[in-house]
């Protein structure tokens, strides 16, 4: 054996130098289509240019074949169903995300402990002292939520277009399977920071699973997510296990089925148009024709993938505020505002409406299960919108419900702060920043400030802003008063004192206290309100 | 090939096949990994399951009439027991802080004189019953007895109900935290 190789190394060397760059060329040609499942040197380059395939038969079908990564894709689509404006690309971005999400969560998890101990502090390591921590963890943040947008995105545009008939009714029910997936994977990952935010946004959900009727099975199942009857150690782990072992897991086996479904059985729906519209047989021949996977989608998919990726990395950089990170989660003490994420914020909103067991359990769960239903109910063979309008109708009835319930599920609606509270809270919030806290710790001139009796001349600008603000939101409430003191329950102040008094109580702190003071409109009562706020002058600010 | 042939023969005059032997035993293998897998599904659950011991929680906390509060005094909180105490003319009640709703801790509010959610807005009297918003009941109690010498002199029975104050310094309160009574639908 040894012979033959010195014979062959002998021989080559006997070759002439072109003969020589000849045998060179094939041998590295023969690696390159084992490693491409068949492709040689000039046919990817023929790939990236554009250029029929350079060999008989097509090598590029061949890949499909040979290669794993390439045997779930299909060879080719109809080109209409490639229109942007047909599908918009959003079931592409939707996995495009998945994938984002998991390489940041793997990056992530090098740094993450999934302990009530470690939790909180391994956020701030990743986001002060890893490289690129930040980034990472803001990437993995905001581009769940866009996850979250696509896949509704995808969701409806498969609806409008009535893209869920015949052959891909399977299609369209894993496809709520995948969202509902998204949208657990994205609630499992909330509450691993362990803050504020994180820890009730979460003790909110679970609690919903609490509801579930019959109350046994309601409360088995609240218990087994957290672990305990309070979220802790235990629940941590356990959220953590879904998030990063679980989910997944099923995300990429449903998602594998939903797109072998695609690629194996009925490809991207055609626009409605072109199957029932009067078109001429050009034009219908013309949309059907084939558009390759290799190479055209292929080259358009890396094309988005950088564009994608290029915005969001901008947009992290020089806009996002920073992945949200509220003070160390305390179970004693459940913060002002408190909500949910806000792709739960239309159940939020049904919660508002009644009973938490019909509107945070039975009216979800209809609600998807009617999701899951669409094809088997809508049998109208029908594709274009002015051959179904009563399902058209019932979508955007849908659409605009989800909206209004998120609007009714924000903070702001329906729950009543009273409000002197309510205005503390908003100049200078348990959680986040505030007009208080923006201001430069040199700016808080000590001194007592009097509403309505203030004198801004000299003072700094920050500062003006910021009393000139309290004045108005007191003053607000005497005007609430004058509106409503005929009514059954007045509301708002009957005369109102309030000050706000800051002093330097340490070198470098600064002591800012409200104090109001106001006749009870209903009892005519005397009541106080005071609140302190203590500024470090080291303090970070946003 | 002779019984591939067979089979389509008799294919259009429907003739029930029989089960045979191999297809017997192979339906009985799916039954007995599906008689596996189901229980498996169920212990996988009880493993997940948390674990307690009776009455665990806070166990019981024991007060004397001087740690009470006041008459118509701001609700006491105990965070180590979960509870908030508050007495009227009636006696004395020990309050879950965990809203009815959503499990959030609702707080007392001085100025407005009730107690509120801050999640989604609940209101509820000093005495734990429901006012407004959208949670389903009044709030939880925790039984409550007052103990002289190892005998009960009362204990809370009733929803929302208080047990009353006795003057004598010996008596002792007890709030167990492992009973917990449901407070009274809207």
């Amino acid at each position: 054996m040894l012979d033959g190789m010195m014979e062959n190394v002998r021989g080559f060397f006997n070759k002439s130098r072109d003969e020589r760059r000849a045998m060179i060329r094939e041998a590295v040609d023969n690696r390159v289509r084992i490693i491409t499942a068949g492709l040689s040197m000039d046919e990817l380059r023929a790939l990236l240019r554009g250029d029929p395939p350079t060999e008989r038969p097509n090598p590029r079908y061949k890949v499909h074949v040979t290669s794993f990564i390439a045997h779930i894709r299909p060879k080719f689509y109809y080109k209409a169903s490639t229109r942007f404006t047909h599908t918009f690309r959003l079931g592409y971005m939707s996995t495009l995300f998945f994938l984002i999400e998991i390489i940041t969560g793997l990056v992530l998890m090098v740094y993450y402990v999934p302990s009530p101990e470690g939790a909180y502090g391994s956020i701030l390591e990743i986001e002060s002292n890893v490289m690129f921590g930040q980034l990472m963890r803001d990437m993995h943040r905001f581009g769940a939520e866009l996850m979250v947008v696509f896949v509704w995105a995808h969701l409806f545009r498969t609806y409008f277009t009535g893209s869920y008939k015949g052959q891909q009714t399977f299609t369209w029910l894993t496809g709520v399977f995948l969202l509902l997936i998204t949208v657990v994977l994205s609630f499992s990952g909330y509450l691993l920071p362990w803050d504020q935010l994180a820890y009730w946004a979460v003790t909110i959900g679970t609690s919903m699973a609490d509801k579930a009727p019959p109350p046994a099975i309601g409360e088995a199942s609240n218990l087994l997510l957290r672990g305990a009857p309070d979220i802790g150690a235990g629940g941590l782990l356990r959220f953590y296990l879904l998030h990063v072992v679980l989910l997944p897991l099923a995300g990429i086996l449903v998602l594998s089925i939903h797109y072998y479904k695609v690629a194996r059985e009925h490809g991207i729906s055609l626009p409605a148009v072109i199957e029932e519209g009067d078109l001429p047989a050009e034009e219908v021949k013309e949309a059907k024709k084939r558009v390759d996977i290799i190479p055209d989608l292929l080259t358009h998919e890396i094309f988005l993938a950088c564009v994608v990726t290029g915005l969001l990395l901008l947009y992290l950089m020089f806009f996002y505020p920073g992945a949200p990170l509220e003070s160390h989660a305390n179970p004693l003490q459940t913060p002002l505002d408190t909500k949910a994420p806000w792709y739960f914020w239309w159940i939020q909103g049904l919660l508002k409406l009644g009973d938490p067991t019909l509107m945070g359990v039975v009216v979800p769960t209809i609600f998807v299960i009617a999701m899951m239903a669409v094809p088997y109910i809508d049998k109208n063979p029908k594709r274009m919108a002015k051959n179904r309008p009563f399902a058209i109708a019932y979508g955007i009835f849908w659409l605009v419900a989800l909206l209004i319930w998120s609007y009714m599920g924000l903070p702001q609606f329906g729950i009543e702060t009273p409000p002197a509270t309510r205005i503390v809270q908003d100049l200078a919030p348990e959680e986040g920043e505030g007009m208080l806290r923006e201001i430069p710790f040199d700016q808080l001139v000590p001194g007592t400030y009097v509403v309505n009796e203030l004198d801004l001349d000299n003072l700094p600008i920050e500062l003006s802003f910021f009393l000139q603000e309290f004045e108005t939101r007191v003053n607000e409430q005497v005007e609430i008063y004058e509106d409503t003191k005929n009514d059954e329950r007045p509301r708002g102040f009957i005369d109102p004192f309030a000050q706000v008094h800051i002093t330097q109580w340490q070198p470098s702190l600064k002591r800012v206290t409200f104090r109001l003071e106001w006749s009870d409109p209903q009892t005519g009562a005397f009541k106080e309100f005071e609140h302190d706020f203590y500024l470090h002058e080291d303090r970070p600010h946003d | 090939m002779a019984s591939r042939e067979n089979a389509d023969a008799a294919a259009p005059e429907e003739e029930k096949v029989e089960i045979n032997r191999r297809e017997a035993i192979n339906l009985a293998w799916l039954a007995s990994l599906g008689f596996f897998l189901l229980p498996f599904g169920g212990v996988t659950l009880l493993f997940a399951y948390p674990r307690f011991r009776e009455g665990e929680f806070g166990g019981e906390f024991r007060l004397r009439s001087a740690e009470l509060p006041d008459i118509g005094e701001s609700p006491v909180a105990n965070s180590e027991g979960k509870f908030w105490l508050t007495r009227t003319d009636e006696g004395i009640r020990a309050i879950y802080k965990v809203c009815t709703h959503l499990g959030c801790l609702y707080n007392w509010q001085e100025q407005e004189n009730k107690f509120i959610c801050p999640c989604h807005g609940s209101q509820f009297t000093y005495e734990s019953t429901f006012i407004q918003g959208p949670a389903p009941r009044s709030l939880d109690l925790f039984t409550m007895r007052a103990v002289k010498n190892g005998e009960v002199l009362a204990e809370t029975e009733e929803p929302n109900s208080p047990i009353p104050v006795f003057d004598d310094p010996e008596v002792e309160y007890i709030v167990a935290t492992g009973e917990k009574i449901v407070g009274n639908p809207v």
